[in-house]
């Protein structure tokens, strides 16, 4: 009997033999851990070639470069201060990615969410003590409004919202320096930033390095975007949608009101996102506040797979990145470029370790 | 994207009245030998402000015979400002150089933790004992360029691109303007703003849509050199701002430039010895202290002209004020009475403009 040859796709012949790629199943994570660990040290091998070979005394290197971001206090601090408005806007994106909507107009939303709470604060609007909550609920809301329209030609029109949500960036920017440079323009010096909050519009110090409430509270958020995503019904709804979008309209899922309801969270929580920032970090309205936080989220969401323990960790890689940046150029005199592509090689080299996470290459015959 | 620089170049300057002044005990007192260190928010190369300042810095690192180290694309927010300033300070500089006006507050913080620090901050608005900030009497360069542009054009009609409309732009749209009627009395200055320091795409349809309404020469107070580019495209002359753009263009014929040098490397000798004492108003520095100066001028500009801007630029230097009395706006109202000068809070306060400047509000 004639053998059949079997058509084997994804076979080729190696050096060695053959290899396949195969899907995996599901991971273990510990497992996951280690490949992702194996990514970032192989992404620090190649930054590390490319400084010695740049003429970066190699002695050392690992000592000034790691060590000393992560044994100085005053470094954490620094990380995480950066990284928790960046888990908060990295939250944001998965949501409205979870629900298909491309929402990259976060940028435009942390400016309204900053400027909602602006104005409660110019105003003075509400109890002193009750100022800071008003001011979140009140950047939550701008937030909202400002992913609105957008979600609302898609959903009746369908307008593309990559295009539209781009574009309401630009609009909300021209409106802060409109703002900026007419009536919100800073009374005592004439300068086009707003005056600086009170201690009462400000967010709590937690009485280490000078962190403020934001890192507490991005952890919260991690944690109820967390349940929303993995145990709700909502959640699971999503997951359905996300996964068969047409299965799920024929067993009767409202999709349209899905994605309303998570659309306007990402909203909301990029509005979240502009409040900390103003009023932990800056405390003012600035004309820079938001600058290099709403594109981030969304390349924290992607990276993350829009897993919002995921989003914390990459928030976290990209705060480390950009202080480590910041030494390598102080240590070394470094030009930016070399850093931005050692930023590049650590963030391709984790995103690649992804693909060992879904895939398995194995060696046949 | 591009939305990411925009706010910032440069070229603020410093308020007046915007930090109470801090009781000044007695001068700063440097501990070792002065190592000062420079702090950028852009790129160094950027052909304008960040350049300007880098420029400067190795100026001075000749002069002094020290290094100064410089990290660059910091932005102007605080998480990205404090991390690199405590970098430098944990290896051991102690006079941070700065470079923004969106430095201010963050710069403020840091002179309290860190007394022992000098932190001086071009565009910045606040100051302390230990925090001066510093920017340049540009009407005066301005000024003086003007009279360039005056001589360059035939019809009298002058253009001007701008980035937004407050007092220290609009205080070269003023200087320029009186400077181009100095040599020829009757010339205007339609200004154009663009509402952002760096987009070239905006400057070109501004510098296009100037030259079609018939203006034969373009100044500028933007921060790239895209006015000058489209005058030489299109045959006219034109005038920079920041540093010498002839560089980009052979259509400029004067420039106003930054010479920080000429105040950093005294000031850092007088830190070091001791002798240093800030004010609580910040330096606002004339072409003789180290502001801005020009670069002056092209072939176009005739010996007669710039021997008479040459002339113009010693008296000021002699103690001239550009913005002397009797001086009224375009509406008639007087705003500098016979025999008084325009204040320094007036000039950063500034809103209104001169006879002979068109503008679009």
């Amino acid at each position: 009997m004639a053998e059949i040859a079997v058509p084997k796709a994804a076979a080729r012949r190696g050096f060695f033999g053959r290899f396949n790629l195969e899907v995996r199943g599901h991971m273990p994570i510990a497992q996951q851990v280690l490949v992702v660990s194996a990514g970032i040290l192989l992404g620090l091998l190649l930054s590390a070639l490319l400084l010695i070979a740049s003429g970066v005394k190699p002695s050392g290197l690992a000592n000034e470069f790691i060590v000393a971001i992560f044994s100085s206090k005053r470094n954490v601090a620094a990380v995480l201060s950066y990284a928790a408005p960046l888990t908060i806007v990295g939250l944001a994106a998965t949501l409205a990615f979870k629900a298909r909507f491309w929402n990259i107009g976060i940028e435009g939303q942390i400016i309204f969410g900053a400027i909602g709470a602006t104005l409660v604060a110019n105003s003075d609007f509400g109890p002193a003590s009750m100022r800071i909550v008003t001011m979140a609920l009140a950047a939550m809301v701008a937030g909202m409004l400002w992913i609105a329209l957008p979600l609302f030609l898609k959903i009746r029109l369908q307008v593309n919202e990559i295009i539209s949500t781009l574009l309401m960036n630009y609009i909300a920017f021209n409106f802060l320096l409109h703002l900026l440079y007419g009536s919100w323009k800073d009374p005592q010096s004439a300068f086009p930033n707003s005056k600086l909050f009170d201690d009462v519009e400000r967010l709590m110090p937690v009485g280490w390095q000078n962190l403020n409430l934001s890192v507490p509270i991005a952890i919260v958020l991690v944690l109820c975007v967390a349940w929303l995503l993995g145990m709700s019904r909502y959640g699971f709804l999503l997951n359905f949608v996300y996964s068969n979008a047409r299965m799920a309209r024929a067993m009767g899922v409202r999709i349209a009101g899905l994605t309303v309801l998570f659309a306007l969270a990402s909203g909301a929580l990029s509005g979240f996102g502009g409040f900390m920032i103003s009023t932990g970090i800056e405390s003012r309205l600035t004309q820079s506040f938001f600058i290099g936080y709403g594109f981030s989220g969304i390349l924290i969401a992607f990276l993350a797979r829009n897993n919002p323990f995921a989003v914390a960790f990459f928030a976290i890689l990209i705060a480390v990145l950009m202080v480590a940046g910041q030494s390598l150029q102080v240590f070394y005199q470094i030009p930016f470029a070399m850093v931005q592509l050692i930023q590049a090689i650590i963030v391709i080299c984790v995103a690649a370790s992804e693909f060992f996470i879904h895939y398995r290459i194995r060696m046949v015959g | 994207m591009g939305m990411t620089r925009l706010s910032s170049t440069l070229a603020w300057g410093l308020a007046l009245s915007v930090v109470p002044a801090v009781i000044h005990a007695e001068p700063f007192k440097l501990e070792g030998d002065p190592n000062p260190a420079l702090v950028i928010f852009s790129q160094k190369n950027d052909g304008g402000w960040s350049q300007s300042l880098d420029e400067a810095r190795a100026k001075v690192e000749k002069e002094l015979g020290i290094t100064i180290p410089v990290v660059e694309n910091v932005p102007e927010n605080a998480t990205a400002i404090r991390p690199a300033v405590e970098l430098f300070i944990d290896r051991g500089s102690n006079i941070i150089i700065g470079s923004a006006f969106g430095y201010s507050d963050t710069f403020l913080e840091l002179a309290k933790q860190y007394p022992n620090v000098a932190f001086i901050n071009p565009a910045g608005t606040t100051n302390a004992a230990n925090l001066q900030s510093i920017y340049g009497r540009t009407y005066e360069s301005q000024y003086l360029c003007g009279m360039a542009a005056g001589a360059l054009s035939k019809s009298g009609k002058i253009g001007f691109v701008a980035a937004n409309p407050f007092g220290l732009v609009n205080w070269t749209v003023n200087a320029y303007a009186l400077g181009a009627q100095k040599i020829n009395p009757d010339a205007t200055v339609t200004v154009v703003f663009t509402g952002a320091w760096n987009d070239p795409v905006k400057e070109r349809a501004a510098t296009e849509a100037l030259i079609e309404q018939g203006i034969d020469v373009v100044g500028q107070h933007v921060d790239s050199p895209t006015p000058q580019i489209v005058a030489q495209e299109k045959g006219v002359y034109g005038t920079g701002h920041h540093r010498d753009l002839s560089e980009f263009s052979t259509a400029t014929q004067c420039s106003s430039v930054w010479v920080w040098d000429k105040y950093l490397t005294p000031t850092i000798q007088k830190i070091a010895a001791g002798e240093w004492e800030t004010s609580p108003y910040g330096a606002f520095l004339s072409i003789k202290e180290g502001g801005t100066d020009i670069a002056c001028c092209g072939d176009a500009v005739s010996e007669d002209v710039k021997k008479q801007i040459m002339d113009e630029r010693q008296a000021i230097i002699d103690g001239k004020q550009v913005y002397a009395g009797p001086l009224s706006d375009r509406d008639g109202k007087e705003r500098v009475k016979e025999g008084e000068v325009l204040s320094d809070a007036d000039l950063w306060g500034m809103d209104w403009y001169v006879k002979g400047v068109i503008s679009q509000q």
